[in-house]
């Protein structure tokens, strides 16, 4: 049972509230999103932040009051072991300042802290030469050269960064040199081989034009004299940014990889320009149906989401609205902003949960095949606990290795003015917790005082076992804050499986393995896993598959469909551990 | 015999004219470069204007050269799930009916005030006009804003719900 800290109270009966845009939305006598306890709830997640060198970082986007869209969205983050040493390391991507911008104070600094195990980190920033110290967005992990090591294109509003991995422990920007330096404002990128010749290709959704020279009206400004009209950039009667609606959007572009490592931009030809300049947000490179084509996912804020289907000869199809992704089962656009890919009813296909704008309820699309997808969301138990929420990182993950995928929803408002009015939402927001019983979510309390409890300004999420005992952990970039690092303190006991895979390059196959797909068999149930670059919301997850076993002690089956389709099966010797899988040889 | 033959001739011609004419009445769903031409890139209500959301508007033809078309705007910076006062726009070149309620020949605003109905404002804002949607349980694929055919005249669907327009 939820306790709530004080009454809340939908009033419809203030129907009109001002402004064109706002319709009849409910007032409350309380938030809805911050503050929500349960004393009988368990500890799952413990805060550890303080306790790691992470509690330094600070992330800085804009000003506080957030005048201008491009203040409001970054940053992500990235858990992936850059170093190899078998423990994965954290890079938080910073934003930056309209004064930082113009050369007239220090710009704010991306961060990679190096693991170095029992929750001991080392910033080790400098050394490796990825501070960024532009206005940055994202960050997607690939190994796009193949030679073992991952390397991460980091998404900037401005010009984008592609940081080649030296295996010394340092960094390299090559993006300029390799044909990826994308100006503009890029967004959650992904890396994938969507034409099977070995070699990764990168895609990038673009978001808002923005022109600093001729920025749009700003609340701060509203009704002053000599101010621009604020026009419709109001949230229930009250002036706020203005955008993504009413600004001009950005095209997206994918990269293809040449033999030379180098890439080029053939977006127009492939088909996934996006010609009608979507707001977008998240990606990934993802196998949609049982051919052996990378397919893609673009989720897009306010404007239909796209689903791109491989057609082969190096185009794609996009049908997200016979495919049913475009939009929810209502026919309504939704604000798209963070992407969650996982098979959450073990039936063998991949299924998508995207997080959404407050007053509106995040979106779960069962895939049916065919490449069809039904809106699940209420039935599944995710709509309505969602509505008061503003969600943006989500991802799939066994927290308690049951067997079946479970849901986290980071969460956070992007406008400073609803701390000022009774609208059952808040500016920091909990984050969501829910449990999967055999494919039905069910909120998981949070206990007065922990980690589900505290209210983040929350963007940027990425999920791996930071300390290698066989529980999910989570870090979270949080807007202008300090990030929160959560240790999974749950008393699981099921039990698991790691998985890292090696591609064979000579059989066309990415080393790293990006788009390959894992079947794992344990009595009934059969669990299928995808290595995905991207998604979350402008993040990454650590590539190591992760398996929960339940009560199994063995592996009945575990077969691997490689990137390039064709299949392997494996004899797993024993769980509880993480194993190496390369592809044709085994572990 | 010969009486005949020309009695069932004069019917079919009759027919046939009937038949012309009842197409010509019929309405055209525009689409492609028709549909473009005739949507206004932005429209003015209650002192703003707000770009058209092109993917989101529709257009029907009655007869010959009447014409009926709607679209959404960009009312707000985010899309949530709010039922809006006013979400887009409704411009008739001739008398219609909205549900069996007239509308002369105008530009209007239009939106939902409240559950299950839809709300006709002229470009003040005042009410003109409100009337119950249907609900089109068995529509797939809805989509925010379209025009299919339907015996009394075209259906403006939002999602799910819909309103018969018909020439007057």
């Amino acid at each position: 049972m939820f306790v709530l800290c004080s009454f809340f109270v939908p009033n419809t009966a203030q129907a009109q509230t001002g402004g064109a845009s706002t319709g009849t939305p409910a007032t409350y006598t309380s938030r809805r999103t911050a503050g929500i306890t349960d004393p009988n709830a368990p500890v799952i997640f413990e805060d550890v932040t303080d306790k790691t060198p992470l509690a330094n970082f600070r992330h800085r986007s804009g000003e506080a009051a957030k005048d201008y869209i491009f203040e409001t969205p970054s940053g992500g983050v990235a858990i992936f072991d850059y170093d190899a040493d078998g423990r994965p390391d954290v890079y938080l991507v910073n934003g930056s300042t309209s004064a930082a911008l113009r050369g007239k104070e220090k710009a704010p600094r991306a961060a990679l802290y190096r693991n170095l195990g029992n929750w001991k980190f080392e910033d080790v920033t400098d050394k490796a030469g990825v501070a960024n110290e532009r206005w940055g967005f994202s960050v997607a992990v690939g190994d796009y050269n193949n030679d073992g090591r991952p390397d991460m294109f980091v998404g900037n509003f401005g010009v984008s960064r592609l940081y080649r991995n030296n295996g010394d422990g340092t960094f390299t920007d090559v993006a300029e040199k390799s044909g990826v330096a994308r100006k503009g404002w890029s967004t959650g990128a992904s890396w994938g081989d969507y034409d099977a010749d070995g070699r990764l290709d990168l895609f990038v959704p673009g978001y808002v034009q923005i022109d600093l020279g001729n920025l749009p009206p700003n609340p701060t400004a509203a009704g002053k004299s000599g101010s621009v009209g604020q026009n419709f950039c109001q949230f229930r009667g009250v002036a706020v940014m203005c955008g993504p609606r009413g600004l001009p959007g950005e095209g997206d572009t994918l990269y293809h990889q040449k033999p030379d490592g180098t890439f080029e931009d053939v977006s127009i030809k492939a088909g996934v320009n996006d010609p009608e300049k979507y707001f977008g947000f998240s990606s990934a490179f993802v196998h949609v149906n049982d051919d052996k084509l990378l397919d893609l996912i673009v989720v897009n804020d306010s404007t239909p989401k796209q689903l791109y289907i491989n057609k082969g000869d190096g185009t794609f199809e996009e049908i997200g609205y016979p495919s049913g992704v475009a939009l929810n089962e209502n026919g309504r656009e939704q604000a798209g902003m963070g992407l969650a890919i996982g098979d959450y009813d073990n039936d063998g296909r991949i299924d998508f949960h995207i997080t959404n704008f407050s007053d509106d309820s995040n979106v779960l699309y069962h895939n049916d095949g065919d490449d069809n997808f039904t809106d699940v969301t209420f039935q599944a138990g995710l709509g309505e606990v969602s509505i008061p929420f503003l969600g943006w990182g989500t991802s799939f993950l066994d927290f308690d290795n049951d067997g079946w995928l479970d849901l986290f929803v980071v969460n956070g408002h992007v406008y400073p003015a609803v701390d000022a009015h009774q609208w059952g939402t808040s500016y920091a927001q909990q984050a969501l917790l829910f449990r999967n019983t055999k494919g039905k979510f069910e909120r998981v309390g949070a206990p007065q005082g922990n980690a589900l409890a505290n209210a983040w300004p929350g963007r940027g999420l990425a999920v791996g076992d930071l300390d290698g005992d066989g529980r999910l952990d989570l870090v979270i970039n949080n807007l202008d804050a300090k990030p929160a690092v959560l240790r999974n303190a749950g008393a699981t006991t099921g039990h698991w499986l790691g998985l890292r895979l090696v591609g064979d390059v000579a059989k066309k196959v990415p080393r790293d393995a990006i788009g390959s797909v894992v079947y794992l068999t344990t009595g009934s149930v059969r669990q299928r896993q995808d290595v995905v670059s991207g998604a979350v919301f402008c993040s990454q997850n650590d590539m190591r598959l992760h398996f929960g076993l339940g009560a199994a002690t063995k592996v009945d089956k575990l077969e691997i469909k490689w990137s390039n389709g064709s299949t392997e099966s494996f004899d797993i010797p024993k769980v509880d551990t993480v194993i190496t899988i390369t592809q044709g040889k085994g572990h | 015999m010969k009486h005949s033959l020309k009695q069932f001739s004069l019917v079919l011609a009759l027919l046939a004219v009937a038949v012309s004419v009842a197409a010509q009445d019929r309405p055209t769903i525009l689409t492609g470069a028709e549909l473009t031409r005739v949507i206004p890139t932005g429209f003015y209500f209650q002192g703003l204007s707000a770009p058209t959301q092109m993917r989101n508007a529709a257009a029907a033809r009655f007869g010959t050269d009447r014409y009926v078309l709607s679209g959404l705007v960009d009312t707000s910076g985010y899309s949530a799930d709010v039922r809006a006062k006013y979400v887009g726009f409704l411009i008739t070149d001739s008398a219609i009916t909205l549900n069996g309620e007239p509308l002369p020949a105008g530009a209007y605003g239009f939106g939902f005030a409240t559950e299950g109905k839809l709300t006709v404002m002229d470009l003040a804002g005042k009410d003109l006009l409100s009337v119950p949607v249907t609900s089109d349980k068995e529509l797939k694929r809805p989509r925010p804003l379209t025009m299919s055919a339907d015996p009394g005249g075209v259906r403006l669907y939002n999602g799910k719900e819909y309103v018969v327009i018909a020439a007057k």
